[in-house]
């Protein structure tokens, strides 16, 4: 079919994408001129497939894992691997009645926000300092904060033990809220650091003339733009101290005072045999808080890392 | 320190006589082990003492429930308040390793065999209760006895409380469907033995991962089978010698026999292997034999089940050693006679032998007298383990039980070096200098 005799309307329509920057209504709004479906499936479906499935499969072996029998789980000859073909409750209820999971549940999540509130609470401050009020050696402060990070806990634990022990915190759920911030409040701080520098300085200074203090600007201009950057913070604060293990292992002896991490490889390997469905059960079950934390505050997670307010 | 009352004296007395006559328990020793008259150790217990123990956590229900029965007993007995926290078993080093810096947390820690070597300086002498057990119940084997005290000298320094043993666990019938009764001791056999049963598709497996008990003992195993060791009895470094190129040769013939993927084994997965069926034999503890006849489902595969002991031993001397279960008290107590105490009574045969036979000997008796327990005559398949403490071997052998020694097994030299050898990487001379070099390393940090 030659030019001419073609259709106005399929003509009209190449106009029209061309004059939209080469997109046609079947190809989609977003799609360039120099863009193509097969170019789409190399460099943005098949890479984002690959990564869902990495991200993703470890949390369907654990559900996976969680239902089967053990029949099932240690013989992958007869029984294929990836699915469950007779899903039993047996690993959860052994988790939830055969074991103190449900208190090291509340222990762990006291744990989490109580070391996640201090650590955000000292981080405020901190970043505000360091970023705002712009004395002397600041700059090298932040540094120096963000050096304290880089600090291996493997290495901290033997001199904090000795300081839980003077402080009369051995074995207590406080001996972890206290030492978490360690390594908390250096992230925290230099995360809020980098979130205070995208706001404004304009917006403090029309409150200063306007007569507030320190606080108050924290209190009523800061701190209201930064909730993303909160949140980021303590998105981040709260999935390390629910995950953290070395301070855990060391801090408390007891069995009813232990986290999730820790006791669960205490009650559930008995020596070279590891109740693997058990163990993903509690792994799975340990990990839906933070799952259900980020599912509910992940737009301001988002907005955090793109910056604060546009200028 | 507080007043010191008549009527604190009075208890204390009550106290004492009460838990010398419950804690030796003369009268009522188990049946069938035998003792001899010993005396026990002067141990007055403490007014109001209250004690706290860690030890590694229950292999089988068993162990812990046991233990806690025992604990009670005590508790009744004595009225010293004792509380147990069981630690996860790659964890317990950490806590120790606290405790020992802080100079605060357990009184007694049941741990593992090297642990009271590295904190000598920070625990009591336990000279005595070795002394008075010893005589009592047939004398220490010579493994505990190698762990318990101080090494090169006459004192102990912790009560070791049980050997944990590794054997071959096997399925007779496919050893028989090639031609075998029970796994040789000739390493040659053995070899051919292995190729046999990979022919018939049931192939055997043994780890050579970075597995802290299977990997470690199937290194080791090979090693001392062809008399290689990795130093000398004052520390001096012998692993790049002939024997241990003879053990790194045999090991990669034998790895050929393997079924795939045991360079990535760690220690679960030899049980899944042989449990699951893909393997006719392997190393391990009773663990994996207590699975499987626990479970109606895999009875059948616990009957066909036998073990026996490592191959390659030169007469008795079987190219094994034990994980033994050593257990000290800390300086820092302010209970130790009240500490010494506990463990007394839980090594006395009325809690012992009852501890033993119900985790079917897989905390195999430091003390010879336990020979006669239940444990090994109720079933006859576990009596491989019997012996684990008169095992000759020791991590670290020929040298002595330092941090140096323990860093070596904690760090796979030698279960790389066998590893480096079966998977191609290396020939088995570079495999040893490398060997050499990371364990003249490891030595001289510990030295300096």
């Amino acid at each position: 079919m030659t030019e001419a005799a073609k259709p106005l309307s399929s003509i009209n329509t190449r106009v029209d994408s061309e004059v939209q920057g080469g997109v046609t209504e079947a190809e989609g709004p977003q799609m360039m001129s120099w863009d193509s479906h097969t170019r789409r499936w190399v460099v943005v479906y098949i890479p984002l497939l690959i990564f869902l499935f990495v991200l993703l499969f470890p949390f369907y072996w654990m559900g996976v894992t969680t239902f089967k029998p053990d029949s099932e789980l240690l013989d992958f000859k007869n029984n294929n691997p990836f699915w469950v073909a007779n899903p039993t409750l047996a690993n959860i209820n052994k988790l939830i009645f055969e074991t103190d999971y449900t208190h090291w549940l509340v222990t762990t999540m006291f744990v989490a926000v109580g070391s996640t509130f201090l650590s955000i609470l000292a981080s405020v401050l901190a970043a505000y300092a360091i970023q705002r009020l712009r004395f002397k050696g600041s700059d090298y402060v932040g540094l120096a904060i963000y050096a304290a990070y880089l600090v291996p806990p493997s290495i901290l634990f033997i001199p904090l033990a000795q300081v839980v022990f003077e402080m009369g915190l051995y074995d207590t759920s406080f001996a972890l809220i206290l030492t978490y911030p360690t390594f908390l409040v250096p992230f925290c701080t230099w995360l809020l650091i980098g979130y205070f520098k995208s706001i404004p300085y304009e917006l403090e200074e029309c409150a200063l003339i306007d007569g507030a203090s320190r606080l108050q600007i924290l209190r009523r201009i800061t701190l209201p733009l930064a909730v993303p950057g909160l949140i980021s913070a303590g998105i981040f604060a709260f999935t390390l101290s629910w995950n953290e293990f070395i301070y855990a292992l060391a801090f408390i002896s007891s069995t009813e005072n232990k986290t999730v991490p820790v006791a669960i490889l205490t009650e559930l390997v008995s020596g070279d045999v590891y109740h693997w469905g058990a163990l993903m059960a509690g792994a799975l079950l340990g990990s839906l808080p933070v799952a259900i934390f980020y599912m509910f505050f992940v737009e301001y997670y988002v907005s955090s890392l793109t910056g604060a307010v546009k200028e | 320190m507080d007043r010191f009352t008549r009527r604190d004296a009075f208890k204390m007395g009550a106290g004492a006589a009460l838990g010398t006559a419950a804690l030796a328990g003369e009268a009522s020793a188990q049946a069938g082990i035998p003792t001899s008259p010993a005396t026990p150790p002067n141990l007055p217990l403490e007014p109001g003492a209250t004690i706290r123990v860690i030890r590694p956590t229950k292999f089988v229900d068993a162990d812990e429930t046991v233990w806690n029965e025992n604990q009670a007993k005590f508790i009744r007995a004595t009225g010293v308040q004792v509380r147990t926290d069981y630690v996860g078993w790659e964890d317990i080093r950490a806590q120790v390793a606290v405790a020992a810096r802080t100079g605060a947390g357990p009184d007694v820690v049941a741990g593992w065999a090297a642990d009271p070597h590295l904190y000598y300086d920070k625990i009591l002498d336990m000279t005595d209760l070795a002394t008075y057990l010893g005589q009592k119940y047939g004398g220490w084997g010579p493994l505990p006895e190698r762990f318990g005290k101080r090494f090169g000298t006459n004192n102990w320094i912790s009560i070791p409380m049980g050997c944990g043993g590794g054997a071959l666990v096997y399925r007779k019938s496919l050893l028989n469907q090639v031609g075998y009764a029970a796994p040789p001791n000739e390493l040659d056999r053995f070899l051919d033995m292995a190729r046999k049963l990979q022919r018939i598709n049931k192939p055997i497996g043994f780890a050579l991962g970075n597995a802290v008990g299977d990997g470690n003992g199937t290194a080791n195993w090979l090693l001392w089978a062809h008399g290689g060791y990795q130093v000398d009895e004052k520390g001096a470094v012998t692993i790049n010698r002939k024997e241990t190129i003879e053990a790194l040769k045999y090991g990669a013939e034998l790895y050929k026999t393997f079924i795939p993927g045991t360079l990535s084994w760690l220690d679960p997965s030899n049980n899944k292997a042989y449990i699951s069926e893909e393997i006719s034999l392997t190393g391990n503890g009773v663990s994996v034999y207590f699975v499987l006849k626990n479970d109606p489902r895999t009875a059948a595969i616990a009957q066909d089940t036998q073990h026996a002991r490592m191959p390659g031993a030169q007469g008795t001397r079987y190219p094994e050693t034990a994980n033994v279960l050593n257990a000290m008290v800390f300086r820092h107590t302010r209970f130790p006679n009240a500490a010494k105490a506990f463990i007394q009574f839980m090594m006395e045969a009325d809690q012992y032998d009852p501890w033993l036979t119900k985790c079917l000997g897989y905390w195999a008796h430091p003390l010879l007298a336990f020979d006669k327990s239940a444990a090994w005559s109720d079933d006859p398949k576990v009596l491989p383990y019997r012996d684990a403490q008169k095992m000759p071997y020791w991590i670290g052998y020929k040298g002595p039980i330092s941090a140096a020694s323990g860093a070596v097994d904690a760090e796979y030299v030698m279960v790389q070096m066998f590893a480096s050898v079966c998977s191609g990487q290396a020939t088995p001379q570079d495999a040893a200098r490398e060997a050499e070099r990371r364990v003249t390393r490891i030595y001289r940090r510990a030295a300096g």
